[in-house]
């Protein structure tokens, strides 16, 4: 059963499970995070894109969009800022308090689109340690419901201590 | 147009994107847009604790809201010239706080050709209010092969 309509149900506290998150000790690269289909809604992708100043009418204007070569609307590529949060449980590692984020990088393949079922395949890749500091390397690739590749992208992330 | 569009615009070419005015209302509704309510965005007296040898001072909005910033200005110039924004690598260099106003621009640094496509390989940066770099990356904008 995906989600959807996350914004009334969703946990914005991330202390309350924070007891049951992996710390950097327990974190095994190549070890598959948990994750759960998410349906991506038109109300999200405009709650996201107001929340970074879009107004492009890909986004926002559906018979612009349809006239344009994506056929309809669309998501802006950096939905999946979105996409990690809504597509994984609240014990996940990434919500940790205190996780710092130190970069990403990502490739886009075709858009998500309003009303796509999401899933996430994601792991921890790698772990080291800097300047004392721990980080975990992750690998994400989002899916839509077609199995097709919307973007797929890699971060590191300095641990909480 | 398109092909045009590729073969005219000359490495070192500029792009700029749109200020962006960071305030706690924005990060608070970056929070909701994204589902990111890692208290390191929400709460001052948390962040009142060192995280390894540095102490931020209070809260600080999201890295990712950087790399937002970045693919919103690189769709927009994109779209128009019927390309594709493919890829964006960045990194964090300063923590961004409330009362910072923001701006992503861009340079082309190199064009390529690949089999099918052409591509234009962009430096990005996004600048505070002091011209300080708060983050710097990559970016691969993707062009039709000439028809």
């Amino acid at each position: 059963m995906a989600q959807a309509d996350l914004g009334a149900d969703f946990e914005t506290d991330f202390w309350k499970d924070a007891a049951s998150r992996k710390i950097w000790d327990d974190i095994v690269p190549g070890e598959p995070r948990k994750t759960l289909p998410y349906v991506l809604t038109l109300e999200a992708i405009q709650l996201y894109c107001r929340s970074v100043g879009e107004t492009n009418p890909l986004y926002f204007d559906e018979a612009y969009a349809k006239t344009s070569r994506w056929g309809g609307l669309i998501a802006p590529p950096s939905i999946h800022i979105l996409l990690m949060f809504a597509c994984t449980p609240t014990d996940d590692w990434m919500r940790s308090p205190g996780t710092i984020n130190a970069g990403q990088s990502w490739s886009y393949n075709i858009p998500a689109r309003p009303g796509d079922t999401i899933r996430l395949e994601a792991r921890a890749l790698d772990k080291f340690i800097r300047k004392d500091r721990l980080f975990v390397v992750h690998d994400n690739v989002f899916f839509n419901q077609n199995n097709q590749v919307i973007c797929s992208g890699r971060g590191q992330t300095i641990r909480p201590m | 147009m398109t092909a045009k569009s590729y073969e005219t615009i000359d490495v070192g070419a500029r792009i700029d994107g749109p200020s962006f005015a960071v305030s706690r209302e924005s990060i608070r509704l970056f929070c909701d847009g994204s589902l990111d309510y890692n208290p390191l965005h929400l709460d001052d007296d948390y962040m009142k604790n060192s995280f390894g040898k540095t102490n931020f001072g209070g809260i600080i909005m999201h890295g990712m809201n950087n790399f937002g910033l970045i693919t919103r200005m690189l769709t927009d110039w994109a779209e128009p010239l019927g390309a594709t924004h493919r890829r964006l690598e960045t990194r964090w260099l300063k923590p961004v706080r409330p009362g910072d106003t923001i701006r992503p621009s861009g340079t082309i640094k190199h064009k390529t050709k690949s089999t099918k496509a052409r591509w234009m390989l962009i430096d990005v940066v996004v600048s505070n209010q002091d011209g300080m770099a708060v983050a710097v990356g990559e970016a691969l904008v993707e062009f039709p092969a000439a028809a």
